[in-house]
């Protein structure tokens, strides 16, 4: 009986050795794994962005762009994060939504500003997308909800056009799971941290929308989105508890309220 | 791989299904790459077919049913892991890629030696493998 059972082993650790062995080769480089993975990201994060482009109008105008910009730059630049290869898209909707897409297109909807208070509250939401964008949950949740093989056939051009319309509506209306979203909301909240922004706001706007969601929940996507709001409060006050923030003002008051005004003529 | 004795020269007939239990298994190999099962189920239904057959076509039955478990083991796992990849994690790792590698490599030392051992037990020989064979000596009896 026993030298089967010590056959078994050895095929066994053959198995594993083998395998072992092999897993020292980069096949990943080999295959060009990463590279065609950017490039279904690429097409895809077009292909969602041309959508949205056909049904939306985008913002231009510097006087709007420009402070949003700055905005997020601080936070990419006390981050590490490339700001060049974020898309910034403003796109002139009365939704309080923002979202990512793929390839690092970013999108933020002038309802949401017009609903923040303070820059803040603005930038909690763009470290919120940011760290969405970084930490690759864009690409999960559209592998999970979608499925890899839509998503290459979306690619490819032959995409049917309803399935498509899901695909969109999955990353514009949709949430992420919660556990993903809990990682974005303190991934987001130490980017405040590192970029000088009180994270205490992210947690109060948060908060306020969800008081105002049981009021009138049809526009208010972000937070629609993004359930269990005032658990999710409570989690990134509890993170931020003992952290220390030496706030930084990205755009004073005026420049603030400049661009507010100029969102209400757009 | 040994070449052994049984105790006695099998008849054409025998040499014939014997050999196809391992041709079973290897149609069966080919159609049920996608879902690794189905040639296991295939092997078991000859299997079962024969069982009350002469000494050398149930042993050979016996041998080519079991040979085709740790490909089941194997299989399925890398079926699941595909699985997984195409519709939850999305994400091809290098030690997936190592995974595939090492069950194609096996999946193919197993083929030649399933054609090997169909072509020499459809001539009368007797082919016991390397752990398999033991295992069905224990299992099958005369």
């Amino acid at each position: 009986m026993l030298k089967p059972i010590l056959q078994f082993g050895a095929i066994a650790a053959l198995f594993f050795l083998v395998w072992f062995g092999l897993d020292r080769i980069d096949w990943m480089t080999i295959f060009q794994v990463e590279k065609t993975t950017k490039n279904i990201e690429e097409k895809l994060g077009d292909l969602y962005w041309d959508i949205l482009k056909k049904v939306n109008d985008e913002i231009t105008d510097k006087d709007v762009v420009a402070p949003i910009d700055s905005l997020l730059t601080r936070i990419c630049e006390r981050n590490d994060i490339d700001r060049e290869k974020i898309k910034l898209h403003l796109v002139d909707k009365d939704e309080v939504n923002a979202f990512a897409l793929p390839d690092y297109h970013m999108v933020v909807y002038t309802g949401l500003i017009e609903d923040c208070e303070n820059e803040a509250e603005l930038c909690g939401i763009i470290a919120h997308e940011l760290a969405h964008l970084e930490k690759g949950h864009i690409m999960q949740k559209l592998v999970k909800e979608v499925g890899l093989a839509v998503l290459i056939s979306m690619t490819s051009g032959n995409g049917n056009p309803e399935i498509i319309k899901q695909a969109v509506k999955v990353l514009t209306s949709s949430a992420y799971d919660r556990k993903l979203e809990t990682e974005a909301d303190l991934t987001g909240a130490e980017y405040l941290i590192n970029a000088g922004i009180d994270p205490e706001a992210f947690a109060a706007f948060m908060f306020r929308m969800s008081e105002q969601e049981k009021g009138l929940p049809d526009q208010l996507y972000w937070v629609s989105t993004h359930p269990g709001s005032e658990e999710r409060t409570q989690a990134i006050l509890d993170y931020i508890e003992d952290r220390e923030v030496k706030v930084e003002m990205i755009l004073d008051s005026t420049q603030w309220m400049t661009l507010k005004e100029n969102i209400s003529k757009n | 791989m040994t070449t052994s004795s049984i105790g006695y020269i099998p008849g054409d007939h025998e040499a014939e299904k014997a050999s196809n239990s391992y041709l079973m298994s290897l149609i069966a190999v080919i159609a049920g790459l996608p879902l690794p099962i189905i040639n296991l189920i295939a092997t078991v239904i000859f299997y079962l077919g024969n069982r009350k057959g002469t000494y050398f076509v149930r042993w050979h039955c016996t041998q080519a049913l079991l040979s085709q478990f740790s490909l089941l083991i194997i299989n399925s796992n890398g079926f699941w892991w595909t699985v997984g990849i195409l519709f939850r994690d999305g994400e091809v790792t290098n030690e997936y890629i190592a995974y595939m590698i090492t069950a194609f490599l096996f999946n193919l030392v197993e083929f030649i030696a399933t054609i090997y051992t169909a072509i020499q037990v459809r001539k009368g020989k007797h082919i016991e493998w390397w752990f398999y064979g033991d295992l069905t000596n224990m299992i099958c009896k005369k």
